[in-house]
């Protein structure tokens, strides 16, 4: 054990926890790599790809080593963060990427190996044989090289999203953000104070310092309590802002119950999109390392992190508290971290410091003009070589702390591409021109780390943005002190023959980036890629910035002159189910559901998506083995006597106005003008382009009133087409849209028999041929009054009436119709059988209306008016189009058992089949029990004169090809006198 | 009157409703609706005696209420007219102006509770809207779980969601889900 005393832990609380199946404990308060380290593990995980034995390196989201597979069962999680894992009783860890124990994992071998896996390997290795590399190469490489494994099972969990609203969004609840919080929520704004941590403080939680006087953990909880005490207020805690987007929308991720056991009735994270008038980003910075040969091994860490676990979490990184510990840095900092652990009584063996003027502040050996040059320890560092001079020296050593400087944590500031800028000052990238428009960057983030000046400087930023929005704040008393002079001495590596490690977690090395200079992989973004530096999990935090120095001294330029890769959203990891916000299986996207739905279900009807829609497929009887019979007969039942299916996914757009004529023959390419009231019409639509692109019908029910219907798939487009014609070409039409396609539940009612069904419900209206023809419309009432509008149109073929009724009603009415009908061999029939009949019929629908053809090609080119103009009416008559001779046509396999296949491409007897060759190809195709064979629609290159003759279908996808007869499209009743009947 | 059975927007016989903590959710069936929008150059009409609110605003009598839902256009909102031919009875209140029966286009659903803030934090999870802005005697037109619906707020305890019809199972279900986990 090395629990020391001190520490922000709950020590009258005792929390029992498992990792690798062994059982510990901790304490409330304590992370699951504070609790490791306090329970003498050292050793938590192995690296990405040599499979080197790794401890924990950072105290924070930044880890880059000790990463666990969390919780078991379906509720495993790879790839977590021992140092951002709050404690919990009965918490259940794993160690990953191994096999066998942690200890002895087998693919250590690869560390053996590792001449042979430099950086690029992969692209010069498994070049060939090329048929290897899915089957082989590829599953041996990432089971080797993966991270921790998923649990393969449904996430048990709930998620949820939502929106905040702010006047003033702070990153980070560290000294800097606190001011700002404090100065902004004092001035009456609207804040939100986010901070990924469970505890606010940031780094004020892992210093001795005191804070005006008091210890700062008393006078966080003080600013705490006012900031809880504030309405305008609130605070995200376990909250990681992890995006900027546009229009300051900032993404974050709430974890909920991260912290317990099992969620309960919670969820388990809740995704936040947070608009903010304006925003501090006060995200603290990142300590950098300085690489040495053999860096990586457990016991080695950063020095602030070190500093971090000894006093927040009284925690000292080695496995007996005797054993020594020391610091390698290149700055006055690390040496803090050396003053912090001499005050726990911690043995310390010395400083070494890379700077010959290294200062000394206090009694501890200083190694000044020195450097680290290697380390031991199979399982855990045991000792250092110390460098002066040129003479090395081997010392007994158990934990390493290591400082070469902080990096700002600036990422958010270049979500918008913002360009970083090395500031030769704080000797760090500071955030550049072109950030997110509205954010302030504070404290530690803009290198103004230090206490005092992180303090002044959030409550200075937060005065700043406020006056951007006209909002006047005053900068509240805070402590202030005394900042010391940091100097630090720009050291980026020790130089070795041996690999010292950059990038730990994707084990990329300084050899990797020198191999990546030779190879002339020079530029940061070819570094980036061609090593794999910064590609983890942990984005490269720890790594990036040295990286690029490191490529800067080889390539002889600068750092400004090297530059950096921009950063990108997500800040740190987020869960899929998490943007998924909570949808899942049925709630994945809103579904729309007919009015009859309840009574299709209750026939037992299979249903299918329609866009959103779920629609009846058909409805399977007691015997029916195969989707086929059922549609067989529901088709056949049409035919014969009448059928029911709701089409009120077929849009509906009321259109009204004095110019409601003009209107509608300007956005139909055939005449509307002429319609008569109580008429109903087939109307094409054309895009500006001159393709087609939807049909229906516009039915007249008054002078100045229609009724437009659209096919389902295009509802929500043409309304919108017809909304931006209305408002943005045509504003002096006096013509009003709304739509109606929910309002009105719409019935199909199809057969010869339809019209001695429907006149047992109507009141008192002749339906006879002559009163109410073909595409006949009337209002009217049915079943003792309630309103109604009857349209006589056939999709079938066949008689047919579409009943609509308001929607609420949509269902007893089916009910009525089924009943009314049972004599009358009334036949529930679904959108399969509805596709049979009218293929059979040979109208078009969605398949032949794909984007790609004209009015010609399906036959309807004389209905492009030229008597009038309408959209896309001239672009239809240009070469292009006018020219093309394709034309719809039916087609019937020579050999009757042979089935059309839609897709299929059709070419000449005898042609070779390729693309040269290609006349047309098959659109819609169904087994007709009318016609007693597969039948199907396509379009072929004047296949209006070729009828008759025999073309071959070719579906080289699976190797096949079929004789096909070119027939007229009519199937059934060509000159349509059963719809006239 | 017709001898059919009305089916509610979420396919029952009567309105549902559920509470979770002080939040109570339920569907309104008996509210009625249609649009009026005015012709071009028409005076503003005052249908039922309701002065028409401009952009964002709800206005209510004890039994008919109007939403503004653009330029010149408005929902009129009644009470107890759902089964009824209610865009008919505008009309008459409005004869040069143009009304569409819009009942059955939407569905209508109450949140209510004595905590207005309850209804703000809820909201926080279903919409993009600043909850301080959804004031009683205000209307939104917005999108909830990528639904279009018209957000009406006739008092503080009450919010009021108008969503496409055939969506009714779908917002019922991030509704009372939301309310769920809120009282968890």
């Amino acid at each position: 054990m090395t629990r020391i005393t001190g520490g922000l832990i709950d020590r009258g609380t005792s929390l029992s926890f498992t990792f690798d199946g062994k059982t510990y404990s901790g304490h409330p308060g304590d992370t699951l790599a504070s609790a490791l380290l306090a329970n003498g593990v050292r050793l938590m995980g192995r690296s990405f790809k040599y499979h080197r034995p790794r401890g924990v390196f950072a105290a924070g989201s930044e880890e880059p080593n000790a990463m666990v597979e969390l919780r078991e069962g379906a509720r495993r999680e790879p790839n977590t963060r021992a140092t951002v894992a709050e404690l919990y009783e009965g918490l259940v860890a794993k160690s990953q990427n191994r096999v066998g124990p942690l200890s002895c994992d087998v693919l250590a071998v690869n560390d053996v190996l590792s001449p042979f896996f430099a950086a690029g390997f992969y692209y010069k290795t498994f070049m060939w044989p090329r048929a290897f590399w899915e089957k082989l190469y590829e599953p041996v490489i990432r089971r080797a090289a993966g991270l921790g494994q998923l649990s393969m099972q449904a996430d048990p969990d709930d998620y949820d999203s939502g929106f905040l609203h702010c006047d003033l969004l702070v990153i980070g609840g560290g000294a800097a953000g606190l001011a700002a919080a404090l100065t902004a929520g004092r001035a009456g704004a609207r804040v939100l104070l986010a901070d990924e941590d469970f505890r606010l403080g940031g780094r004020l939680l892992s210093e001795r310092d005191p804070l005006g006087g008091i210890p700062a953990v008393d006078w966080i909880a003080g600013l705490e309590a006012e900031l809880d005490s504030l309405p305008n207020v609130r605070i995200l805690r376990r909250t990681t802002v992890f995006g900027a987007y546009d229009h300051g929308i900032y993404g974050a991720v709430e974890r909920v119950a991260d912290h317990l056991k099992t969620p309960g009735a919670q969820v388990r994270q809740s995704l936040w999109r947070i608009t903010a008038k304006r925003t501090v980003l006060a995200a603290g910075a990142t300590e950098r390392h300085i690489p040495f040969a053999d860096n990586d091994r457990p016991g080695i860490m950063l020095a602030g992190a070190m500093r971090s676990y000894a006093n927040r979490w009284a925690v000292t990184p080695q496995a007996h508290a005797a054993d020594p510990v020391a610091i390698f840095t290149n700055n006055d900092d690390g040496h803090r971290t050396a003053l912090d652990l001499m005050a726990q009584d911690v043995p310390v063996l010395g400083v070494i410091d890379t700077r010959s003027d290294a200062p000394k502040l206090g009694d501890y050996t200083l190694f000044p003009d020195a450097t680290v040059t290697g380390s031991k320890g199979r399982l855990g560092l045991t000792q250092i070589q110390i460098t002066r001079a040129g003479q090395s020296t081997w010392v007994d050593c158990a934990a390493l702390g290591v400082s070469g400087g902080w990096n700002p944590n600036v990422h958010l500031t270049s979500h918008h591409r913002g360009r970083l800028v090395w500031d030769a000052a704080t000797q760090s990238f500071l955030p550049g021109p072109g950030g997110p428009e509205g954010m302030h960057v504070a404290g530690a983030a803009a290198g103004r780390g230090q206490t005092g000046l992180a303090l002044a400087d959030g409550a200075k930023a937060a005065v700043a943005a406020l006056a951007q929005i006209g909002m006047s704040a005053s900068l509240p008393e805070l402590p202030a002190p005394e900042a010391t002079a940091d100097i630090l001495t720009l050291y980026w590596h020790v130089p070795s023959k041996k690999r010292a490690w950059v990038d730990f977690q994707n084990d990329v090395t300084v050899k990797d980036i020198a191999l990546a200079h030779q190879e002339n992989m020079r530029p940061v973004e070819h570094l980036k890629r061609w090593t794999t530096l910064g590609m983890a999990t942990d984005q490269g935090k720890t790594a990036n910035v040295t990286a690029l120095a490191v490529m800067a001294e080889l390539s002889g330029k600068s750092i400004p002159e090297t530059g950096t890769t921009i950063f990108r959203p997500p800040y740190t990891g987020v869960a899929i189910s998490t943007l998924g916000g909570g949808d899942s299986g049925d709630s994945f996207r809103p579904r729309r559901l007919t009015p009859t739905h309840s009574w299709a279900a209750a026939r037992g009807a299979v249903f299918t998506e329609v866009g959103a829609w779920m629609r009846a497929q058909y409805y399977p009887q007691t015997g029916e083995t195969h989707w086929r019979q059922t549609v067989d007969r529901e088709a056949k039942a049409v035919r014969a006597g009448v059928g029911l299916c709701d089409v009120t996914t077929l849009g509906k757009i009321d259109v009204q106005g004095a110019d409601a004529t003009t209107f509608l023959n300007r956005v139909y390419a055939n005449m509307m003008g002429t319609l008569k009231v109580g008429r109903v019409r087939y109307g094409l639509m054309l895009r500006e382009d001159g393709f087609l692109y939807d049909d229906g019908t516009c039915a007249r029910l008054a002078e100045d009133h229609y009724v437009v219907t659209t096919t389902t798939g295009n509802a929500g487009l043409v309304y919108r087409n017809l909304e931006f014609a209305r408002q943005c070409m045509w504003p002096e039409l006096d013509v009003h849209l709304i739509s109606t396609t929910d309002a009105w539940a719409q019935l199909a009612v199809a057969g010869p028999n339809a019209r001695s069904l429907l006149s047992r419900i109507v009141d008192d209206f002749d339906l006879s041929n002559d009163a109410f023809p073909f595409m006949a419309c009337s209002t009217l009432t049915i079943c003792n009054g309630l309103r109604a509008r009857l349209f006589r149109i056939s999709f079938s073929g066949e008689l047919a009436y579409e009943l609509a009724v308001p929607a609420r009603y949509g269902n007893a009415v089916m009910q009525r119709l089924a009943e009314q009908g049972a004599d009358l061999g009334v036949t529930p029939y679904g959108i399969e059988a509805l596709s049979v009949l009218r293929i059979e019929k040979g109208h078009a629908a969605g398949a032949e209306l794909n984007g790609q053809t004209t009015a010609d090609m399906i036959g309807l080119g004389m209905m492009v008016s030229r008597k009038k103009d309408s959209i896309g009416a001239v672009m239809s008559r240009r070469d292009g189009l006018a020219q093309d001779s394709r034309r719809m046509v039916g087609l019937q396999p020579v050999e009757p058992t042979h089935t059309v296949t839609p897709g299929a491409h059709l070419f000449a007897q005898g042609d070779p089949q390729d693309m040269a060759h290609d006349q047309g190809w098959i659109t819609s195709a169904c087994y007709s029990p009318h016609v007693g064979s597969s039948i199907g629609l396509g379009f072929l290159l004047q296949g209006d004169n070729r009828m008759g003759e025999i073309v071959i279908a070719a579906n080289p996808l699976a190797g096949e090809t079929t004789q096909l007869r070119i027939v007229p499209s009519h199937f059934v009743d060509p000159e349509g006198e059963r719809l006239r009947a | 009157m017709p001898d059919l059975t009305p089916l509610t927007a979420l396919g029952h016989d009567q309105p549902q409703s559920v509470t979770y903590g002080n939040l109570t959710m339920g569907d309104c069936p008996d509210l009625a609706l249609a649009s009026l929008t005015l012709r071009r150059d028409a005076p503003v009409p005052l249908p039922f005696g309701l002065d028409l609110p401009g952009p964002g605003g709800y206005v209510a009598s004890a039994e008919v209420a109007a939403i503004w839902t653009g330029p010149r256009q408005w929902m009129i909102e009644a009470k107890a007219k759902g089964c009824t031919d209610f865009a008919a009875q505008v009309k008459a209140q409005a004869p040069d102006a143009i009304v569409t029966e819009q009942t059955d286009g939407w569905a209508a659903f109450d949140i209510t509770s004595p905590d207005g803030a309850a209804i703000g934090r809820l909201l926080e999870k279903l919409v993009n809207i600043d909850p301080g802005t959804v004031s009683p005697g205000t209307a939104s037109r917005t999108s909830l779980h990528h639904m279009n619906v018209l957000l009406v707020r006739p008092d503080p305890c009450c919010l009021r969601i108008w969503v496409g019809r055939s969506f009714a199972g779908s917002l019922w279900h991030a509704v009372i889900g939301a309310a769920a986990r809120q009282a968890a």
